[in-house]
């Protein structure tokens, strides 16, 4: 199996994308970390991304359909991690600690 | 005439009790002249009715309305409910008994009453019974006899309980209800039973001959047993006798009237009145025979230990009335109805006089009312002795007659029931002397005059109804007497046999006997009451302990009945209560709280828990995503 074509196959792509979705729902309920959590979600969405292109590559070549989507993705990411990231600030300037598990005052 | 008269002796007292209900409070104070108005109506139009018969032949009379039509009536089987009056010499007797009682007694009530706030309850409810007393007696059929006899036992709750606050008053009327109740369930089946096979309960229709066609002999006696059931808790039979005793926390007069002349005489009555039905089968009649005689001894017995003057009067009441239903029992309704008649007017003069005694001095208790004084009541004491005579049945006293009547008819019957029947006679004349010597010949101790400043208008009511009932007492007895020729039995229909010698000679030895003894014994009551109250022996026990009778309903009610009380509260409490209504919210309420630890607030464990169901869904649509969705 030479690199090339190894390139050239779906499965490479979804392997890839896989093991970073795996990576990212570990992470994001593993880490206590707030900020690891937040990137623990940027490497779901894009191992989303990865699959869109991958697939948009491999079914329908000639249309970027997949390319618009990541495209949104992206912007969809960088403005939701802005809003994390303010709220984290503010969790933090308020608790001392970006630490997930003492942030539960609300539950039923 | 006659319908006019019937529906005036009705609606008398039945106005009169709702003028004094509907009376603005300034007025509440004629209350008492309403009330002995009214009877005095009734007891007016019974007379005239009575004498308006007493020659005539055409009854019995009917006069009856349509009440429900339960299925079309055949020859056979007349499925028809009526309404109506019925006349008979037997209704027209008790009829003029009741009123003529009940008006005496209104009267005398307005001496005995007269310091009593709440006189106008007082008067509407003892109008009200005499409405439904009438009703009973005058009614054409079982169904409407049975109403008006739930209703005599409603007044009668009432007028036992007349002094509701006081504790003892308010259980003695539960008691007389909820054993009257007993007897009456009783009763009204055996009602619903006859109804049902029988078409008809117009009394008119029941005659033992047409019965014993139409019924089987057990089932005969089955109805009889169960309709005597309700004559047993209302003329306080063997073992329902108890309520009666209890029944004298009651107003005086009330104990005159419902508890010793009218309302437990019902029951005899009713016996009278359906002996068809009873005579229907040999086995109704020797129970009756059996239980009449049971509570005839038992209230002799008790009344001999009794200080209370009422009570003594209200167990000879419970005797008296035994003897009647052994007289009837034994065959004879006659000799019950007589005795009943002339033992009506007899008790209540003795009730009012017990009535006149209490009120001047206070206390129930014969001995204190002899140490009070109780003989310069001139008025009091003869009347008491007139009374007593006549229980005791010394000739030529109206008892004799009626009670020599109902002897007599046992001795033919059986000698075992004449045995019980000399004894009771003994055991009264030996009460009735015992209660006489206590109270004529005890030192006076003490003497009140509290209570001397009575007016002239009620020391006539007091007065007046004494003297009334003593001659109504002579004149019934005399109307049964061989002097006038048996004129009462005749008309009733009774057989009459000639004066009995060797009957009179035993009634006269056992009076003899028994004051003999009772003077013995009592000629100083202080000492006989040391003497008494020292002494300690089974016999003493038995009668303190009223045979035992309360013993056994409290065990009854104690064991059976908390017991069963027990096994429901604990079925209430743990099944249904335990198990079904708190199990079902408490698990609920823990169902809740596993839910609500789901909540704990960390942000990581509500995503597993989303990744979790959204890998299960997938993994469904994955396994069952041909089929499904």
């Amino acid at each position: 199996m030479t690199p090339a074509i190894f390139s050239q196959s779906l499965q490479t792509y979804l392997l890839v994308s896989t093991a970073m979705f795996s990576i990212g729902i570990f992470g994001l309920l593993a880490r206590r970390n707030l900020v690891a959590i937040l990137i623990s979600l940027e490497l779901i969405l894009n191992s989303a991304s990865i699959n869109f292109l991958a697939f948009n590559k491999f079914s329908m070549p000639n249309k970027v359909a997949g390319q618009v989507f990541v495209v949104f993705i992206i912007a969809l990411a960088a403005a939701e991690v802005c809003i994390a990231l303010s709220l984290v600030l503010l969790l933090y300037r308020k608790k001392d600690s970006i630490n997930i598990e003492e942030v539960k005052e609300l539950k039923g | 005439m006659g319908l006019k008269l019937l529906w005036t002796i009705q609606l008398a007292p039945l106005l009169a009790f709702l003028l004094i209900q509907l009376l603005p409070k300034s007025l509440k104070k004629i209350a008492p002249a309403i009330g002995v108005s009214g009877s005095l109506l009734a007891a007016l139009a019974a007379l005239k009715l009575f004498s308006l018969h007493l020659h005539q032949e055409n009854l019995p009379q009917q006069f009856v309305y349509e009440w429900l039509k339960v299925a079309e009536p055949s020859a056979t089987n007349p499925y028809q409910l009526v309404v109506g009056f019925l006349v008979d010499p037997l209704n027209l007797l008790m009829i003029t008994l009741v009123t003529t009682i009940s008006f005496f007694v209104q009267l005398f009530s307005v001496y005995y009453m007269n310091e009593d706030p709440s006189r106008p309850r007082y008067f509407g409810f003892l109008s009200f019974f005499s409405f439904s007393m009438t009703g009973l007696v005058l009614s054409s059929n079982l169904l409407q006899t049975f109403l008006f006899w739930e209703l005599v036992g409603l007044t009668s709750y009432l007028l036992i309980g007349f002094w509701y606050s006081k504790p003892s008053a308010a259980t003695a009327a539960r008691k007389a209800f909820v054993i009257n109740r007993l007897g009456d369930l009783g009763f009204y089946l055996g009602v619903i039973l006859l109804f049902l096979y029988f078409g008809t309960l117009n009394f008119v229709d029941l005659k033992s001959e047409t019965l014993q066609q139409t019924f089987s002999n057990p089932m005969l006696t089955i109805i009889g047993v169960l309709v005597f059931m309700g004559v047993m808790g209302k003329s306080a039979q063997f073992p329902f006798h108890n309520w009666l005793p209890d029944a004298m926390e009651g107003p005086t007069p009330v104990s005159a009237l419902i508890h010793s002349a009218t309302m437990v005489a019902a029951g005899v009555f009713l016996l009278s009145r359906a002996f068809g039905l009873f005579s229907a089968s040999k086995t109704t009649l020797l129970v009756i025979l059996i239980i009449g005689s049971l509570t005839a001894f038992v209230g002799a017995a008790l009344a001999t230990i009794q200080r209370d003057i009422k009570k003594i009067l209200a167990y000879s009441t419970i005797s008296q009335l035994g003897l009647m239903v052994m007289g009837i029992g034994a065959g004879s309704s006659i000799a019950g109805m007589f005795h009943l008649s002339t033992h009506a007017y007899f008790k209540s003069l003795l009730f009012l006089t017990a009535g006149a005694f209490i009120h001047r001095y206070h206390t129930n208790d014969i001995w204190e009312i002899g140490q009070k004084g109780g003989k310069k009541d001139l008025l009091a004491v003869t009347f008491l002795v007139v009374g007593l005579l006549s229980l005791c049945g010394l000739p030529p006293f109206a008892g004799f007659f009626s009670k020599d009547m109902i002897l007599e008819t046992l001795k033919e019957r059986s000698l075992w029931f004449y045995g019980v029947a000399i004894l009771v006679s003994f055991l009264t004349v030996y009460y009735s002397f015992r209660m006489l010597f206590v109270i004529t010949r005890s030192k006076i101790k003490y003497e009140e005059h509290g209570s001397h400043h009575e007016s002239g208008l009620l020391k006539l009511c007091r007065a007046l109804p004494l003297i009334g009932l003593a001659a109504i007492s002579a004149y019934v007895g005399a109307l049964g007497t061989p002097f006038t020729g048996h004129k009462i039995l005749h008309w009733l229909g009774g057989q009459v046999s000639p004066l009995n010698g060797g009957l009179l000679i035993t009634t006269l030895v056992l009076i003899g006997g028994g004051a003999v003894v009772a003077f013995i014994q009592f000629r100083d009551p202080e000492k006989a009451l040391t003497r008494l109250e020292a002494a300690n022996n089974p016999v003493k026990t038995t009668l303190e302990r009223k045979f035992f009778v309360d013993d056994a309903y409290a065990f009854v009610v104690k064991k059976i009945g908390l017991g069963l009380a027990w096994i429901l509260n604990w079925f209430d409490r743990t099944v249904i209560n335990g198990f079904m209504v708190n199990g079902t919210s408490y698990n609920i309420l823990r169902l809740g709280r596993i839910a609500s630890k789901v909540q704990n607030g960390l942000l990581q464990d509500y995503m597993s828990l989303a990744i979790g169901a959204g890998v299960l869904i997938v993994f469904y649509i994955l396994h069952y995503g041909k089929t499904g969705f």
